[in-house]
């Protein structure tokens, strides 16, 4: 035990808010699950409790190893990764295991293990922009040099993940946007692209109108939509208990596995599980989940302040805000700000291999800041040496 | 050091927004909570839901040969969500005239225009939950799980719909009281509520949610915890002979204009109830299942009685059933009450066997009462030896209790024992009677009358239900081998005569008793109602069944059991015996085979006619096994059986069949069917091989 606390390096605050978000993510799922349970498991409760823990356990095992890495070899890897994703998100599209019409798992075949091979394409996509932009600072606002071998994976990425899920692929363009944005491209270079990717949308939307069927998941999308804008609130359920939960739970809360809305929100236990946290642990509980994040977010920003190199800051920053992103949206949705997505809360919400991403994305970040750690001491001895 | 800069003021901006962002949630929060709060809060409590129990599908209830006497089919009630998320305008458009079509061809009851208004209507409402239809049969919904906008399902095409289940009887009358049924609110009764928890399965669990007017919406396409199916339990009923009980009893009834009566019949050696008729004349004045008198009702046997007396007396040795005894003038005075016997002055000197056999009130109570005057309750105490103070512990509920006096009870009199000796002053049940003389039959054994083989389990048996004993042996062999012939007597040329037959010989022994009129008692001989009751085996010889008939109360001034309840008797053995091949006498069949040649048969099922002949060692000719329906020609020295082709889709050749099997065949390809005339069928009205229509109906003539 102390050895691994020994060896556990690395910003500790991130190590703190990991561990909060762990334990709330036990409690909100244990209490929400009950309806699942029900349904697949005579009510057994203690079997996704469990299963959840399992995955959270070996999602901390894997953080770990991952932070232990040098940094520096994420820049390889990033390559590798993508050059991999994109076949793999092609070969999901094609025979990927169906949910509700949108193709977005895949089994691995050894230990049978299905996950979302969006999960993989993402975090790859964030660390390649991180290295390109890295690479490529001197001669950042060119066009040619900078901007088209950044733009070209991930409207490649993007554009495969979207037919199967729509909010996915416009959370990585944003957050990718938002990175190259951090990265110095040239702001007239972002804006064509903002552009390009709205008219790109666009098209895709009316080829799906005229083609039905090439794009099952449009109904769904555009239901979705509709209910959000419209102001009568008879066709929006799902909003509708949502906003109850959130009223329901006051300041303070019902206080654990109180929630009587886990009856009624679809999902309770991942894209509405912020929706059980206000229940049962009212405004108090949310705005502290809300406060985690954003506690994850500023310490990335603090390694950027650090760091000494582009790439360990970019890749830092542009994690921290690609999972903070994901979770106001989960947030937003749950308050009814935002039109219903399926993003899960990350590091909350049960579901298996996508939590292992989360914790992959974390240990990455982590290994960044125990590596800038590492440089600014050697700076400090060699500044001493002087 | 530019570089850096430039990134960090970058960083900076963008956590800045996602403060904002952070902070427009809290916002909402807030909002939610402190602004809207009420109005959520209050709209919670509006929305009640549960998980709410669904039935299971209750388990069937099967006659011995497997016919089926209670069963469950489902019914729909389907309902429509027409402001469901997912059903989008253009899909409402293009195709709700297409689904009223559907719809009004499918009920028939409203016009396709009626419904497109109501569905327009329930959508402009903002209906989540207009009903469309009640009691949907299942071959219905299939259908409409297929018409437009429908097929989309519960989320994308708002269709709802949940099974209830609705309990049949498919012979309806027959045996209904012992079936029995198990409603809500209401004391569950027959096998239906003694098999309760087999039958009713395990109940599954649906998300609900209360919407207006006490209506429960189901909130998920799936049931939350799926029910699982009831258990089937096997009767021993035999429908064939509880069909000739119900109806012999009801031609009596009516003929006798009698209150009520009830018929069981058992298998002797297993206890088996094959058939138990109950019923009572309704305020319309026709007779239904309505009490099982046959469980339920105690009452005064009388003459039937009088067995158990002789039997205690010769098993206690004090007396024989060739000692002698005067009956006199026919009657005869115990202290101040006076005994009478029913035939007019007297039967003067007799044997105290040729008592029994002719049933003399006087014969039997003198003789008991001089037995016992010293200890009588020596003759209580050979009676419940007997096990006849005892209930029988059926598994049907409500059985009545048999009542025996003690010496020891306070209305025990001087003239108790005399009374008692012909079944007066005591109580039984018809079932207890006849479980005593099921006893006799069965040489002294007595059996718990039984009505349930097994249980099943998508037939396959998980319970079998074994024969009980009450008592192994309740008299001596010597005094059943005195007792049966006096019982033959009875019909021989006792008081049963009417029953006595060629073919086989009935044992048994009638009751006539008046029973206790409400208002008055049966003191007054202006008031009396009886009760008439037959009770017996047969064949005597071997027996293998047993059965009793009650009928009380029958108001046209004839009374006697044999005169009422002696035809029901004969009616059932005689249906039962020409049925039971088996306890036929061998010489008869050997008699039968050697007359006749090779018979002649109707045309029908190849197994079935396949195995008849081997059991009557006919010679036959079989083209081919496999099939299942066939032709037969009967030849000089066997039948030749060739194959009838039944092709799915065409009409079949049902010509020399009988009618069973021809109905079968025909409704199983789709075919109404008409009958016209008895015997095999001659002709039918659409010519074989034609392609089958939708509806068709089909004629057959008989000769």
């Amino acid at each position: 035990m102390n050895n691994i606390l020994k060896y556990t390096k690395g910003d500790r605050a991130i190590w703190l808010v990991v561990l909060f978000l762990s334990i709330i993510s036990t409690l909100v799922v244990y209490t929400s699950i009950t309806s699942l349970a029900y349904r697949h498991h005579d009510g057994n409760t203690f079997y996704y409790l469990f299963r959840h823990t399992t995955f959270l356990i070996i999602g901390l095992g894997i953080m770990y190893g991952i932070h232990r890495i040098k940094y520096s070899y994420f820049s390889r890897v990033a390559q590798l990764a993508l050059y991999i994703s994109v076949p793999l998100l092609l070969l999901t599209l094609l025979i990927g295991s169906n949910l509700n019409n949108a193709s977005r798992w895949l089994v691995i075949p050894v230990i049978n293990q299905s996950f979302q091979t969006s999960d993989l394409a993402k975090l790859s996509l964030i660390m390649y922009v991180a290295r390109i932009l890295s690479i490529r600072q001197d001669v950042i606002k060119d066009f040619k040099k900078a901007f088209v071998p950044i733009v070209l994976p991930i409207f490649a990425v993007c554009g495969l993940i979207f037919p199967a899920n729509f909010s996915t692929a416009a959370v990585l363009f944003t957050v990718c946007l938002v990175l190259m944005f951090i990265g110095r491209i040239s702001l007239k270079h972002i804006g064509a692209m903002i552009g390009s990717g709205i008219v790109a949308i666009g098209l895709a939307f009316l080829l799906a109108m005229s083609v039905p069927g090439l794009l099952p998941r449009i109904d769904t999308w555009i239901a979705r939509i509709e209910n959000f804008s419209s102001a009568d609130s008879k066709g929006n359920y799902q909003a509708e208990q949502s906003k109850i939960a959130v009223a329901a739970g006051g300041i303070t809360g019902k206080g654990p596995g109180k929630s009587t809305q886990r009856n009624f929100l679809p999902h309770p236990y991942s894209d509405f599980i912020y929706a059980i946290v206000l229940e049962e642990y009212g405004l108090i509980g949310g705005v502290t989940v809300l406060m985690l994040y954003l506690i994850l977010l500023y310490r990335a920003v603090r390694i950027v302040v650090k760091s000494p190199k582009a790439f360990g800051a970019l890749l830092a920053v542009g994690i921290a805000f690609m999972l903070v992103f994901q979770a106001m949206i989960n947030m937003a949705v749950a308050v009814n700000l935002f039109p219903v997505t399926g993003q899960p809360l990350p590091m909350v919400s049960m579901g298996g291999t996508s939590i292992w991403f989360t914790c992959i994305a974390i240990g990455i970040i982590l290994s960044v800041s125990r590596g800038v750690e590492h440089e600014s001491t050697l700076n400090r001895m060699a500044h001493a040496k002087i | 050091m530019e570089e850096k800069k430039d990134i960090l003021w970058r960083v900076y901006l963008v956590y800045f927004f996602m403060c904002l962002f952070g902070a427009a949630i809290v916002g909402r929060i807030v909002f939610i909570q402190f602004v809207e709060g009420d109005k959520w809060i209050s709209k919670a409590e509006n929305t009640t839901t549960k998980l709410k129990d669904i039935e299971a599908v209750r388990g069937n209830i099967y006659a011995e040969d497997g016919s089926l006497l209670a069963t469950s089919i489902p019914i729909y009630e389907v309902r429509f969500d027409p402001n469901c998320d997912a059903l989008k305008d253009v899909v409402w458009d293009e195709n709700i005239d297409s689904l009223c079509i559907s719809l009004s061809i499918l009920f028939d009851d409203k016009t396709a225009t009626e419904y497109k208004r109501d569905l327009i209507g329930a959508k402009e409402n903002g209906a989540r939950y207009h009903l469309i239809k009640r009691n949907v049969k299942y071959t219905q919904l299939k259908k409409m799980r297929e018409f437009p906008i429908f097929k989309r399902g519960r989320y994308k095409g708002g269709f709802i719909f949940m099974q209830q289940n609705k309990r049949q009887k498919p012979f309806r009358q027959l045996a209904a009281r012992t079936i029995g049924y198990d409603r809500d609110g209401l004391k569950p009764v027959g096998l239906e509520g003694a098999y309760r928890t087999e039958l009713k399965g395990i109940e599954g669990k649906r998300l609900m949610q209360k919407i207006g007017g006490g209506v429960w919406m189901p909130l998920n396409a799936d049931n939350e915890i799926e029910p699982q199916d009831g258990s089937d339990i096997v009767t021993t009923i035999d429908v064939n002979i509880q069909d000739v009980a119900h109806r012999a009893l009801l031609e009596q009834l009516e003929l006798h204009n009698a209150d009520h009566g009830c018929v069981v019949m058992m298998e002797v050696s297993t206890g088996e109830i094959k058939a138990i008729a109950n019923l009572s004349r309704g305020k319309d004045g026709d007779y239904y299942e309505q009490y099982n008198y046959a469980i339920g009702e105690s009452t005064e046997p009388g003459s039937t009685f009088k067995l158990a007396s002789v039997i205690a007396a010769l098993e206690e040795g004090l007396v024989n059933v060739t000692d002698s005894v005067d009956t006199g003038n026919g009657r005869y005075k115990f202290y101040d009450q006076v005994m009478t016997d029913s035939k007019f002055g007297g039967h003067g000197k007799m044997t105290f066997g040729e008592a029994l056999v002719v049933s003399s009130n006087i014969g039997i109570s003198k003789v008991i009462n001089d037995a016992y005057a010293k200890n009588p309750q020596a003759f209580v105490d050979r009676l419940y030896k007997m096990n006849l103070q005892q209930s029988l512990d059926v598994e049907i509920a409500g059985e009545g209790k048999p009542l025996i006096k003690s010496t020891k009870d306070k209305s025990w009199s001087g003239v108790t024992l005399p009374w008692m000796s012909i079944g007066y002053e005591v109580q039984m049940t018809p079932l207890q009677i006849l479980t005593f003389y099921n006893a006799i039959a069965n040489n002294g054994r007595m059996v718990q009358p039984k009505f349930v083989n097994e249980v099943q389990v998508r037939g396959k048996t998980i319970r079998k239900i074994k024969t009980q004993v009450i008592n192994e042996s309740i008299c001596s062999k010597s005094t059943i081998e005195k007792i049966k012939p006096l019982l033959e007597e009875v019909v021989e040329n006792g008081t049963a005569r009417n029953l006595k037959n060629a073919h086989f010989k009935i044992a048994g022994k009638t009751g006539t008793v008046q029973i206790a009129n409400d208002k008055y008692g049966y003191k007054y001989d202006s008031k009396v109602s009886h009760q008439a009751s037959f009770v017996g085996y047969f064949p005597a010889e071997s027996p293998k069944y047993s059965c009793i008939v009650v009928v009380n109360a029958p108001s046209n001034n004839v009374y006697y059991g044999n005169l009422v309840a002696g035809p029901i008797f004969k009616e059932i053995a005689d249906k039962v015996y020409a049925n039971s091949v088996e306890i036929h006498e061998e010489l008869q069949q050997q008699e039968l085979m050697a007359n006749n040649t090779i018979p002649v048969s109707k045309n029908g099922s190849q197994k079935d006619l396949v195995k008849v002949f081997k059991k009557l060692a006919v010679p036959t000719d079989v083209q081919s096994l496999d099939n299942q329906w066939a032709i037969t020609r009967t030849g000089d020295e066997s039948v030749e059986i060739q194959v009838r082709k039944v092709i799915t889709g065409l009409v079949p050749n049902v010509v020399g069949m009988a009618a069973t099997d021809a109905i079968f065949l025909l409704e199983n390809a789709g075919l109404g069917v008409k009958i016209d005339g008895k015997g095999t069928i001659k002709s039918q009205s659409i010519k074989p091989g034609l392609r089958v229509g939708i509806g068709d109906q089909i004629t057959l003539e008989l000769s």
